[in-house]
């Protein structure tokens, strides 16, 4: 399978190094770790320099570590070098403000708006921050890990469910 | 906005005052190919903004991802895109693999690329069937489509046990092996898979209307496509050769040879063409299997624990899907379960391009335009 890109991983830290990140290897890519304040300028940096050029948004994907707080992953490709990078910024738990990179990469306006309604994020200069996959007007969080997997969500206005009625 | 040359657009409507009008499709209407809701806002008959609401179909897949075992969860992730099931079960499988560090047998690789290549062909049957149906073909590309993918599933039935949702993948290689007959089979069936795809093509690109139809619809340039987050099929529309299997090797797909058709100016009709002649590849790809595939031999690693438990570890996994780019971001922190299993859909990503493709063109044209995205609703709503 892929093995994380070793040119990558020498190159990055020149370049990136003046935003105060960590790197690190997953299995498959090179991570690197940054602040939120500090995202926008990263990302701009490794999409515009010439040894870089990430031009492609892979994915996004919010993870909840419980205590030790939660994180939005950004996987990013580059179709001219073809190398592949993992950005991640740590945040607080609740509804933690993340700059929002949707002017950047056009396709993180739809992850971002899933990210947000499943783990409360808050993309800061989003767009069309509304909820995409649940309801419009539901605002839970159901991939926080406080989340139970089965629970009667009361819609509409109605107290109670009928007697004895449960998951 | 609009990418349309400016002849195809209506004349300026100075003369005329005119109201916007708001129509709704879906989420229950057949041109949508499942519940998926768009609003089109229309001045006359061209779109001037369109709105696409999803989530109807939202099983919350990677919440129970998270609350099942390792091998439990693979279930689920047959229904994502459920034309191409083994697709799925492919890079989840991978993804678990990969976390745990586990090696698939020789045979059970050859296997699983030749099963993930006829799911394409099958998935690929249906965009065809469904496209021509959307463009005016009333019943006939469906039924000329179908014949073939009755015979796929019925090959898969045979195989699995089960025609659409196998769980035929296990983590470390596959259930069981292959039926005594397989070879012969398959190799009768890519003769008739081809002549399948030749039916369809003489109906559809043989038919001056169609091409009429597509030609110069709703363009996409290589830059537009990857700032939109577009794979696949419709990225290679454009004209750039990128496919995954080719990109980052994984499986076999390092030893077989095959090409990757592109288009040339990434509209309806190069979306359609470049699908049409995956195909082709697809049944090359899977004759090569047969021939060079070890005849015996373990199917599934025998070295496996009773219990899959996996220490801190994270990967993102992408394999080359029917639709696009299939990506598995996960996370193990000990124990039997994932602790985070993201999927990449590419029909997610490549329906968020939508609007823009869709405005500026006309109602009727609309319809088609969705159609050429080959979206699975089980996929985009996960």
């Amino acid at each position: 399978m892929q093995a994380p890109n070793a040119a990558l991983a020498a190159a990055l830290p020149a370049i990136v190094g003046r935003f105060d990140v960590a790197l690190s290897e997953t299995k498959t890519d090179t991570n690197i770790s940054v602040a939120p304040q500090h995202l926008r300028n990263l990302v701009a940096e490794l999409k515009e320099h010439y040894k870089l050029q990430f031009d492609f948004l892979r994915n996004i994907a919010g993870v909840d570590y419980g205590e030790e707080g939660m994180a939005v992953k950004y996987q990013l490709y580059s179709f001219r070098h073809g190398h592949t990078v993992q950005v991640t910024v740590a945040t607080a738990t609740g509804h933690p403000v993340v700059p929002s990179i949707a002017a950047l990469y056009p396709a993180a306006d739809w992850h971002e708006r899933e990210a947000a309604e499943m783990f409360g994020f808050v993309f800061e200069g989003h767009p069309n921050p509304k909820n995409l996959l649940l309801e419009e007007d539901l605002h839970i969080h159901p991939l926080l890990k406080a989340h139970p997997l089965q629970k009667v969500e009361i819609l509409q206005g109605i107290e109670d469910g009928p007697p004895g009625f449960k998951f | 906005m609009s990418v349309w040359p400016e002849e195809r657009l209506l004349t300026s409507d100075a003369e005329f005052d005119t109201v916007d009008m708001t129509i709704n499709i879906g989420p229950q209407h057949p041109a949508t190919h499942g519940v998926f809701r768009m609003v089109l806002t229309v001045d006359g008959e061209v779109v001037v903004d369109c709105e696409p609401y999803i989530g109807y179909l939202h099983r919350g897949l990677e919440k129970l991802s998270e609350n099942a075992d390792y091998r439990q969860a693979m279930g689920w992730w047959d229904r994502t895109d459920y034309l191409a099931g083994m697709a799925c079960e492919f890079a989840y499988c991978s993804a678990v693999e990969k976390l745990a560090g586990i090696e698939v047998p020789e045979r059970a690789e050859y296997i699983r690329v030749m099963m993930t290549e006829l799911s394409r062909i099958n998935s690929h049957f249906m965009f065809l069937g469904a496209f021509g149906a959307d463009v005016g073909s009333f019943g006939t590309s469906f039924i000329y489509a179908w014949r073939e993918r009755e015979r796929i599933y019925d090959l898969f039935e045979e195989v699995s046990g089960d025609r659409m949702f196998p769980t035929y993948f296990r983590v470390g290689g596959v259930t069981m092996d292959l039926p005594e007959n397989f070879e012969a089979r398959c190799r009768w069936l890519l003769g008739s898979i081809r002549q399948g795809i030749e039916d369809l093509d003489g109906l559809l690109t043989g038919n001056e209307i169609f091409v009429e139809r597509c030609r110069g619809l709703a363009p996409l340039t290589t830059e537009r496509a990857i700032a939109l987050g577009c794979t696949g099929p419709i990225l290679r529309s454009t004209g750039l050769p990128w496919d995954l299997r080719k990109a980052e090797p994984y499986g076999v797909y390092d030893r077989l040879k095959f090409d990757i058709p592109t288009g040339r100016q990434g509209d309806v009709f190069d979306r359609y063409f470049v699908r049409l002649s995956e195909m082709y590849q697809s049944a090359k790809i899977v004759e090569q299997c047969l021939d060079e595939m070890p005849k015996s031999g373990l199917v599934l690693n025998p070295a496996l624990p009773k219990t899959l438990r996996i220490d801190n570890a994270e990967c993102y996994i992408r394999q080359e899907g029917t639709k696009g780019e299939y990506g598995v971001y996960a996370i193990a922190r000990g124990g039997t379960q994932p602790y985070r299993m993201k999927l990449r859909s590419p029909s997610f990503c490549n329906l968020s391009a939508l609007r823009e493709m869709v405005v500026g063109s006309y109602v009727a044209d609309a319809i088609i335009i969705l159609g050429s995205l080959d979206i699975v609703l089980g996929e985009v709503d996960k």
